[in-house]
């Protein structure tokens, strides 16, 4: 849920963390970012998705001004760049590493400087950090010692160690584990819970579906869809019934007898009823459930991924960038449930 | 400003912490004075002492009495001493030194006898004497002891070396050497048989030898220099050494320091660390902290290297060839060429992957840099050639001239030094302008690395 305007650098309030404003990104002939326009609630949850290529790190990127556009605006907490406000965002690049020879303590102490925290309270935060995330003991291990896991954890402490009111993640769960993704989860859901906007980018739709609170899609530079994800799930209801019988399907034309029910197809292992138009889900529901024995009858919940096929179109490109991704959650899903 | 201290230290500290750096500053002037220490030491026992005799076929009859006693040992070992003082005066090292110098060696003179073989021994017979001890000496063991007095040398004085026929020129003479004989008695005897012949022509001539060689003894000059301090004894190859070193300093720390830049760059981008500092400090400020940084480094470098060197200096008694004002300008045309060296080294380093794709790019600017290396003593020898006061003007190799120019033996016009140090700046300034713009685009640019047109791109753009 967005939360209250948020306070900026100077004490005000904004309403918007982020405000884009007709934003263009060209790399030679290539066209990133295509007269974009978006703004971040302040105190949001914010997923940017979209495939591999679609313009989300470009944009990132220009909110942080690393890169700068060829044209339009870009604020941010109130600001007109990131540059002024650099000390309020938290950032953890989609590229990211750390010194590999330097100790755990040592790195995150600088980075914090870096980010305007005095020397005292930097090393006071980094303790602190260390033994919140269960990493007390590698302090004094230089980072090239630590697992894979170990060092994402760090280059999560150095983008949140000074408290920011922004937090932006670039795909933030490429390459956990099922078991560091959860970690991963519940930390950014602290930081969220803290007041802090967050703006997270994915290639992998079901993860936003299950941590934002508002959804921006982009594809090939263009904004396909930028609402809450109440509203989606309102604006793109699939208006259909999906049921899992217990034992042998019963016939498609026993269901079609079902007021209200426009049609019917298998669904994996179950059913999924179409609605007709001005039907409403319950008596549905309650008409099928006489019919026989369910293991579930549930409303079908519109997929992040068939709104952005049904929005965008479905080219072959697209198609195969979004067959990985699902690749990519089938596999975390089934890793996460052992 | 802040952020800039702080990449600035740890850019310092990652350097000068290092296990490689520590070595790498510390073990050159070690292992310099162990070889100082130790080479005499070894060259002292690997010299055997030369004994045996040289034997001479005199037909004159006026040589080899004359050299009886240019034999013994106390006159090679007079010789030797003069010989090596003449060498070191020269070298303009002071009397302590040498003092001290003379006083670690214990080369033992060589034991060498003269044997006059009767006029008309043949040749050949002789020679093979040479050959027969020679092999025996080689074989070692028991046959080598037994040849207590080996034959090292067979001289043969023609007639005519001293007393020519009638219209014809005065002969030369043949000497037969062991193929192992030391270079050094080699020189001697042939010096002396030289000498002896000579006499032998004077007196032949009904001429005094003592009033011939004192008329045709070369003259010695007494070159002194006029420093602050007084007078002192010039000498030519420390005026020339000592602004090379000048320079030498320069161009090692400069150089040690911008690799040190260039890895650190490399190793940020491949590591990815780049984009994360860049969430907190802007691409100038890093590159400004990094150059900082590095830039304590070689100030650390200079003033040890420097330190060590006036210690040696002061040591050898040779301080006042360098004037001090000297120093400040090598400070100053050090911060310089840093500035310039490391803008390039940071712009390299940020636009490529690896080290190898960086020494393709940083080939034709090093061969700019390695200009005043080649040109050292032309420009030392005149510092005020069109070429010399040009090179003082371009950049990045203006401050390693001027360091020669100004530390060299000839003045220059004096406002060329604060000409060359304004147009240092502001090509620091033009540099860190180009450099920080091939920073900011090529620290996020990973894949095929940049040319050097690609790179000039990159600063053309907005």
């Amino acid at each position: 849920m967005p939360r209250p305007p948020q306070e900026c650098a100077k004490g005000h309030l904004v309403a918007d963390a982020i405000v884009i404003e007709g934003v263009t990104k060209t790399f030679g002939s290539k066209l990133a970012v295509d007269n974009l326009s978006l703004r971040v609630p302040a105190g949001s949850l914010t997923g940017v998705i979209g495939p591999n290529g679609a313009g989300k790190t470009t944009t990132i990127r220009m909110i942080m001004s690393i890169i700068f556009p060829d044209s339009g605006t870009i604020s941010v907490l109130g600001k007109a760049s990131a540059v002024e406000s650099k000390d309020q965002i938290g950032y953890l690049p989609e590229e990211r590493g750390l010194y590999r020879k330097m100790k755990v303590q040592a790195l995150l102490a600088y980075l914090a400087r870096l980010k305007g925290i005095d020397s005292g309270a930097a090393a006071r935060k980094t303790s602190d950090w260390l033994g919140r995330v269960g990493l007390g003991d590698v302090a004094r291990k230089r980072c090239e010692e630590l697992s894979k896991g170990m060092q994402q954890k760090v280059q999560f402490i150095a983008a949140v160690i000074h408290e920011p009111q922004l937090l932006i993640l670039d795909e933030v769960f490429s390459g956990l584990d099922p078991v560091n993704r959860r970690l991963m989860r519940e930390l950014i859901d602290e930081q969220h819970r803290r007041g802090c906007t967050i703006l997270f980018s994915t290639h992998a739709m079901y993860e936003a579906e299950q941590l934002c609170d508002r959804i921006l899609m982009i594809h090939r530079g263009h904004k396909a869809l930028d609402m809450t994800l109440q509203e989606v799930w309102r604006n793109f209801d699939p208006r259909s019934i999906v049921a899992e019988p217990i034992g042998e399907h019963a016939n498609a034309s026993d269901y079609l007898g079902i007021q209200g029910v426009a049609s019917v197809r298998s669904s994996g292992r179950g059913i999924e009823l179409a609605l007709t138009d001005g039907a409403e889900g319950a008596p549905v529901m309650a008409a099928l459930a006489v019919t026989g024995l369910f293991r579930s009858v549930s409303v079908k919940r519109p997929n992040l991924e068939d709104i952005f096929i049904n929005l965008v179109g479905a080219d072959a490109e697209t198609l195969e960038g979004l067959k990985s991704d699902r690749e990519l959650a089938v596999a975390a899903t089934n890793g996460g449930a052992k | 400003m802040i952020k800039v201290f702080h990449i600035a230290v740890r850019e310092f500290l990652a350097t000068v912490l290092t296990k490689g750096f520590l070595f790498g500053i510390l073990f050159p002037p070690i292992l310099i004075a162990i070889m100082s220490i130790l080479m005499p030491l070894l060259m002292n026992k690997a010299a055997p002492k030369v004994k045996g005799h040289v034997a001479i076929i005199d037909a004159t009859g006026e040589v080899a009495p004359r050299l009886e006693r240019a034999f013994t040992e106390d006159a090679i070992r007079q010789r030797r001493d003069k010989r090596q003082g003449a060498m070191l005066d020269e070298a303009g090292v002071p009397k302590p030194v040498q003092q001290a110098a003379k006083s670690g060696q214990g080369e033992p003179a060589p034991s060498l006898t003269l044997k006059v073989l009767p006029i008309g021994t043949d040749v050949e017979v002789a020679k093979a004497a040479i050959r027969q001890d020679a092999a025996a000496g080689a074989s070692g063991g028991k046959e080598a002891d037994e040849v207590s007095d080996p034959r090292l040398a067979l001289l043969v004085i023609p007639l005519d070396a001293v007393a020519p026929q009638e219209g014809k020129r005065y002969a030369g003479f043949d000497m037969f050497v062991a193929p192992k004989l030391d270079i050094e008695v080699r020189g001697d005897v042939e010096a002396q048989v030289r000498e002896a012949i000579v006499d032998a022509r004077i007196t032949a001539a009904n001429m005094n030898v003592e009033s011939v060689r004192a008329i045709t003894s070369r003259p010695e000059a007494s070159t002194k220099a006029i420093t602050s301090t007084g007078e002192k004894k010039g000498s030519e190859i420390a005026q020339l050494l000592i602004p090379g070193a000048f320079m030498l300093l320069l161009w090692i720390s400069v150089f040690t320091c911008g690799q040190y830049l260039l890895s650190s760059t490399i190793e940020e981008k491949s590591n990815r660390v780049m984009e994360v500092l860049l969430s907190a400090v802007s691409p100038i400020q890093l590159m400004a902290g990094k150059i900082l940084g590095q830039m304590c480094v070689g100030i650390v470098m200079l003033t040890l290297y420097g330190s060590a060197g006036i210690f040696g200096l002061v040591a050898a008694a040779m301080l006042d060839f360098v004037d001090l004002s000297n120093l400040a300008y090598l400070a100053i045309y050090f911060v310089i060429a840093f500035s310039l060296i490391a803008c390039l080294m940071a712009a390299v380093g940020s636009a490529v992957n690896d080290i190898r794709e960086a020494q393709s790019l940083l080939g034709p600017i090093m061969i700019v840099l390695i200009i005043p290396m080649m040109l050292w003593m032309p420009i030392l020898r005149n510092p005020n050639s069109t070429f010399a006061q040009v090179a003082s003007f371009v950049p990045p190799i203006s401050p390693f001239v001027m360091v020669l120019r100004v530390a060299g033996s000839e003045k220059i016009p004096t406002w060329q030094i604060p000409a060359s140090i304004v147009v240092g700046f502001i090509s620091v300034g033009v540099f860190l302008w180009a450099a920080a713009k091939v920073f900011r685009i090529g620290v996020l640019m990973y894949g095929k690395p940049p040319n050097i047109a690609t790179l000039i791109r990159w600063v053309r753009m907005a």
